[in-house]
């Protein structure tokens, strides 16, 4: 078994990294520490021949030459064999001369041109790291990709699960600094006895020959740099006070991206008032989802009816009316320009046929539908469907040329129009498309009517979470205030608050504030509020909050790689710990690492953990020192990675039940009040 | 067959068959009418002629229908060509599978 990574930094690219002066010794101090077997270095775009010869000759293991190749937008890791290295540096000069600035990259095209052969080189795209190389990109490199980085277990883990994932790979993706305190412990245990890049490409087409620990495969994985192991399932610390598990803790959210960290006292409520107000507003930006699916429809109508201009219509047909009658009024006066029927002669309206349009797309469905086959073929033959379809086309047609002819019409008439009122000094009767207006005002009242419905205040969805119930229901607003808050910006409301019952003359006065755009306006009709009820339908009190807080986070950790919670057990009771934390922190486990520090026995022992650590603080000479034993729950003893050990059960029955001789009495107690 | 024509100072458009109107009478419902004969018939005017038309406003439409007629004789099939786009791959997939069917 081999430890490789291939994705090491020693030289700042001007243009993907922040300046940093690498350390030689750093390097050779994290490849000894971490017994490394091979690495590669991949600066961003160059490769610098003589730095490379340099930590070639300081090194004792493998190293190989390569490069990060700012590709289509993603990276790609591209890692030669150790000769021909003049030539691999030209080609690595040709990639660093494309790119010129941040947003340049460089396309497939340019990769095959620079490269030529690239069954050469071992291609290792970012695959579920950002910045990702799209799969369209990968697929254009096969089969020269046969494996992608990763940023984390989870994801190692989830790539080996799926059949349909690349090899994993977890580098380390470090740069060098004398600063540096601690080393990634990412990197790629590989089932071979030869560090060549041969064995490597070949080991990489194989996902039962990549781990990412050297003797337990897929379930567990190195946390630190000493070579301390996790499960990739549920882990549990236990100690004494100040024995330095929340320092682990720390350590872990420090060395590792995108850990979800629960605090020990993190939720529980300190001032209630405070607490709620922050907590109803976490629970509204969370279930907006709720309210933009209740408002969805009410949003498209409001859209619709914005564009009305009411005020502009009555006008169109003031003038209509004061034309008409004062045509009315000078008939004996028409001339010969006046008197054609074509000065005063309407347009024609063009035809929408939405429900044609809407039955060819139903008969489409229906035709090409394989789903339901056989049920629509045993009821209407397929052939008489598709004469439906040509039919409802043509038809389609139909109405489409009568609108091309009749527009062509329209304008004929309004050339003709135009000559003959700039002949006359008759008044023409301006045309005007009563359809619209009458079809706009239907727009308009159906719209009140919804908007004043939408006001009736009733519970638009309930969830269950739980033993609790998410409540959401609509509210009428009260105040200029509230129309405020909802805006989030510094206007006054109450003008368009007195018109809040008169939904036209409301909208109107909203379309009159600029910073609100037209998108929003229907935010303003009505409210929707969440509440969170118990088992008993009662409003959760401040200990119920923080239960639903621990929970909800816990349920959202997926969206992590890590999840570390620091003794649950200081802000809840047992049997809340026991029913309904278990369940779920076992559940998250199967997913992704899971850390809990504890005492708690609860906790500790009945959740049934897949690894043990335990940690204990030492005075050797007035100086602490801090010691770190893990193995598997059933295991007798627990090790430190020097070999140390230490009885399983002293630890658990000191930390969880504090101590043999408490634990005999405490089960003493419980037989005797039982009986 | 002639449908505009220029007469005793006038312009007239044929209405029905033998029946010719004054053009201060012609509406869109007819000029609908005069379109599809335009492009469904060999359709005929008198070419426009200011002298021969002595009637101002005569000669205003006159001169009007006379130009987009013209235009419309270059492209005859435009309104069909345009529509039958719409649903034409989709016709033609309906109407060849039945065919094959058959």
């Amino acid at each position: 078994m081999k430890k490789i990574d291939l994705h090491i930094h020693t030289k700042a690219s001007p243009y993907s990294d922040s300046v940093y002066d690498f350390s030689i010794s750093k390097l050779q101090e994290y490849v000894e520490k971490l017994s490394i077997d091979c690495i590669a270095i991949t600066n961003h775009n160059l490769f610098d021949l003589e730095q490379f010869n340099q930590i070639s000759e300081r090194l004792e293991n493998t190293v190989l030459p390569g490069i990060e190749i700012d590709i289509e937008k993603g990276h790609l890791l591209l890692i030669s064999e150790n000769t021909e290295l003049d030539d691999f540096k030209n080609k690595c000069n040709q990639v660093e001369n494309l790119i010129q600035s941040k947003s340049d990259y460089i396309s497939v095209q340019q990769l095959k041109d620079i490269f030529t052969d690239l069954s050469k080189y071992l291609l290792v795209p970012h695959y579920d790291k950002n910045p990702i190389l799209r799969p369209e990109i990968i697929e254009q490199l096969k089969p020269f990709i046969t494996s992608g980085e990763v940023s984390s277990a989870k994801k190692f883990q989830y790539c080996i699960n799926d059949t349909n994932s690349l090899v994993p790979v977890l580098f380390s993706d470090l740069r060098f600094t004398q600063q540096m305190t601690d080393f990634s412990p990412r990197q790629t245990f590989i089932d071979i006895d030869d560090t060549s890049l041969r064995a490597i490409k070949t080991c990489l087409m194989d996902k039962n020959k990549v781990f990412m620990h050297h003797s337990d495969g897929h379930r567990f994985f190195q946390i630190f740099e000493n070579g301390q192991k996790l499960s990739t399932g549920l882990n549990v610390i236990l100690g004494e006070r100040s024995s330095g598990k929340t320092y682990t803790l720390k350590k872990i959210a420090r060395l590792y991206e995108n850990v979800k960290h629960i605090k020990q006292f993190e939720l529980l409520e300190t001032d209630e008032e405070k607490d709620k107000k922050k907590f109803d507003d976490l629970l509204t930006t969370k279930q907006c989802g709720v309210s933009e699916q209740f408002l969805k429809e009410f949003k498209e109508v409001v859209e619709d009816v914005v564009k009305i201009d009411r005020k502009k219509n009555e006008k169109r047909i003031e003038i209509y009316i004061n034309g008409l009658l004062k045509v009315a009024a000078e008939e004996e006066k028409k001339d010969v320009y006046s008197k054609c029927t074509l000065f005063n002669e309407s347009k024609f309206i063009e035809t929408k046929d939405e429900t044609l349009k809407q039955l060819i797309t139903a008969t489409q469905l229906l035709i090409e539908n394989i789903q339901y086959r056989t049920l629509i073929d045993n009821r209407i033959p397929h052939e008489i469907l598709k004469e439906l379809a040509v039919d409802l086309m043509k038809k389609y047609e139909e109405v489409q040329q009568k609108n091309l002819k009749e527009r062509w019409i329209n304008s004929l008439v309004a050339n003709i129009q135009k000559e003959l009122q700039s002949s006359t000094a008759f008044e023409h009767v301006e045309d005007i498309d009563f359809y619209t207006i009458l079809l706009e005002n239907e727009k308009l009242r159906k719209f009140e009517k919804i908007a004043t419905q939408i006001k009736t205040e009733k519970i638009i969805e309930q969830r269950e979470v739980r033993r609790f119930k998410i409540v959401a229901s609509t509210r009428r607003f009260t105040g200029a205030q509230e129309l405020k808050n909802k805006s989030g910006i510094q206007t006054a409301f109450s003008d368009a608050f007195l018109l809040y019952d008169s939904p036209i003359e409301f909208l109107e006065e909203l379309k009159k504030k600029e910073r609100i755009p037209g998108t929003e306006f229907f935010k303003y009709f009505v409210d929707v509020s969440y509440k969170i009820l118990n088992e008993h339908g009662a409003e959760i009190s401040g200990g119920e909050r923080s239960e639903f807080n621990l929970l909800d986070r816990i349920q959202h950790a997926h969206h992590y790689d890590f999840l570390l919670i620091d003794e649950p057990e200081s802000s809840f009771d047992n049997l809340f710990l026991k029913n309904e934390v278990n369940e779920q922190i076992r559940q998250i486990s199967k997913t992704m690492p899971v850390i809990i520090v504890t005492h708690n026995n609860t906790v500790g022992a009945s959740i049934k953990p897949d690894y043990i650590l335990y940690t204990k603080k030492e005075i050797v000479d007035s100086i602490p020192i801090y010691k770190l034993y893990s193995g598997n729950p059933s295991d007798p003893k627990l090790k430190t990675i020097d070999g140390e050990e230490i009885s399983n059960y002293d630890i658990m029955l000191n930390c969880l039940e504090a101590g043999d001789i408490a634990y005999i009495e405490r089960k003493q107690s419980y037989e005797i009040l039982k009986n | 067959m002639k449908y505009l024509k220029i007469e005793d100072g006038k312009g007239f458009f044929q209405k029905n068959t033998d029946q010719w109107i004054e053009l201060d009478h012609i509406g869109k419902e007819d000029l609908l009418v005069l379109l599809d004969k335009a492009i469904a018939d060999d359709f005929e005017m008198d070419e426009y002629n200011t002298e021969l038309l002595g009637n101002k406003a005569h000669q205003i439409i006159y001169k009007q229908l006379f130009q987009k007629f013209n235009e419309l004789q270059q492209n005859k099939s435009r309104f069909k060509d345009e529509s039958e786009q719409l649903y034409k791959s989709a016709i033609e997939k309906y109407i060849v599978t039945k065919n094959s069917e058959n």
